[in-house]
């Protein structure tokens, strides 16, 4: 039985999403010592500016061709318009190499060895936490207000049975009839999201289970400044104070670190 | 800035900074205290602990608990469970209390975050 990671990667304009697996990466291979496997449009680049034969178990080689746009903040008073390459991450049942795979949003950073004791057919999480204690997080809890539960596609567990390879096709499915699921779901925004697509599906098959924790995570609106081992430091936006930020560190947590670019940054050093 | 002001400022952002990692200190404390045992996730409380204190302490070998998704999971060596709860909930605790009076002991923000 092989256990292995699945990371998804596919750069944009500004954003480096392929330094990011190559950092997370090895911090799988640290933290949870588990092989990875990225799966990107650029593979000559991952070779050559990457090192990427050393870094990943395997290069799979994956067009999601469909560009979103999304808005990208980088702090509370910066913000872009971006393409987002998301259209291809229910594929991962089929291109995944593992009999159970772990996949991870790339800008997910490990800190500890929690995920690899995921011992169920199907886990993802709908519990999470923002390390503000402040802000509104309902969007987090239900799809809409009036429908059903949040799950994060952000980390999803996975082994190969064919309950999960009717999973993986009805979120397929959701994908391309998105319009239609959208409305039916109450689901305010135009833009394709993953979480809307797998939380749906899971509410269709009802056979997921939760992932061990919690989902902690910090949005766009705040800062990654620096990592050192298991220990994150972040600015986290106040409370009623556009651009000013209050210092936070932790230590041992796995942490979702939606501001790409002060990831990218930290990075690039 | 009135001097006041700039104190009361100041004392406002170590606040906040307090409170977020206490929460942040929390959070690593329950996660310190999951225990995967055949296949189930149990989330270590004293009352977990008293109940499989209570079934070493009445001479049960084997038992049947119910994990954190409501799977029953099957015990087949209670004092061997027993141990390894207790073991790791004092673990977290111990180093939560650490972690705790160190955040108590420091009067700013740097100190919080060091």
């Amino acid at each position: 039985m092989t256990r292995g990671v699945v990371l998804f990667a596919h750069n944009n304009e500004q954003i480096d999403y392929v330094a990011q697996a190559c950092f997370l990466a090895k911090r799988i291979k640290h933290f949870m010592d588990l092989p990875t496997t990225i799966v990107t449009d650029d593979k000559q680049r991952v070779l050559k500016y990457y090192n990427g034969a050393n870094v990943f178990d395997n290069i799979i080689v994956s067009n999601p061709n469909i560009k979103n746009k999304k808005t990208y903040n980088d702090g509370s008073l910066s913000k872009k318009v971006l393409d987002f390459k998301n259209y291809n991450r229910s594929d991962v049942y089929d291109i995944t190499p593992y009999d159970e795979t772990l996949v991870m949003d790339t800008d997910y950073i490990i800190s500890n060895n929690l995920l690899a004791n995921c011992n169920h057919d199907l886990m993802l999480y709908k519990n999470s936490l923002d390390v503000s204690g402040w802000r509104d997080d309902s969007e987090f809890r239900l799809i809409s207000e009036t429908s059903i539960d949040f799950y994060w596609a952000t980390v999803i567990f996975f082994r190969k049975t064919k309950e999960n390879k009717m999973f993986f096709d009805l979120v397929k499915h959701i994908k391309e009839n998105y319009a239609h699921y959208r409305l039916l779901y109450q689901i305010t925004s135009t833009v394709f999201r993953n979480d809307y697509a797998f939380s749906i599906a899971a509410a269709i098959m009802k056979n997921v289970v939760d992932l061990p924790g919690k989902m902690v995570y910090t949005t766009a609106r705040d800062i990654l400044h620096k990592v050192a081992d298991d220990e994150l430091t972040m600015l986290v936006e106040k409370q009623d104070r556009v651009g000013e930020y209050t210092l936070l560190k932790s230590k041992g947590t796995n942490l979702h670190v939606m501001n790409k670019f002060s990831l990218n940054r930290m990075i690039q050093g | 800035m009135d001097e006041r002001l700039s104190k009361a400022l100041e004392f406002g952002n170590y606040s906040t900074t307090l409170e977020n990692q206490k929460r942040m200190l929390h959070e690593k404390f329950i996660t310190d205290t999951l225990y995967f045992f055949n296949g189930g996730q149990f989330s270590i409380t004293k009352e977990l602990i008293n109940y499989v204190f209570v079934l070493q302490s009445t001479g049960q070998d084997t038992t049947v608990i119910v994990d954190d998704n409501n799977i029953p999971i099957q015990i087949e060596n209670v004092e061997q469970f027993y141990s390894n709860i207790a073991d790791k909930f004092f673990t977290a605790t111990n180093e939560y209390h650490i972690q705790y009076e160190k955040l108590q002991s420091a009067r700013s923000v740097d100190g919080l975050v060091k």
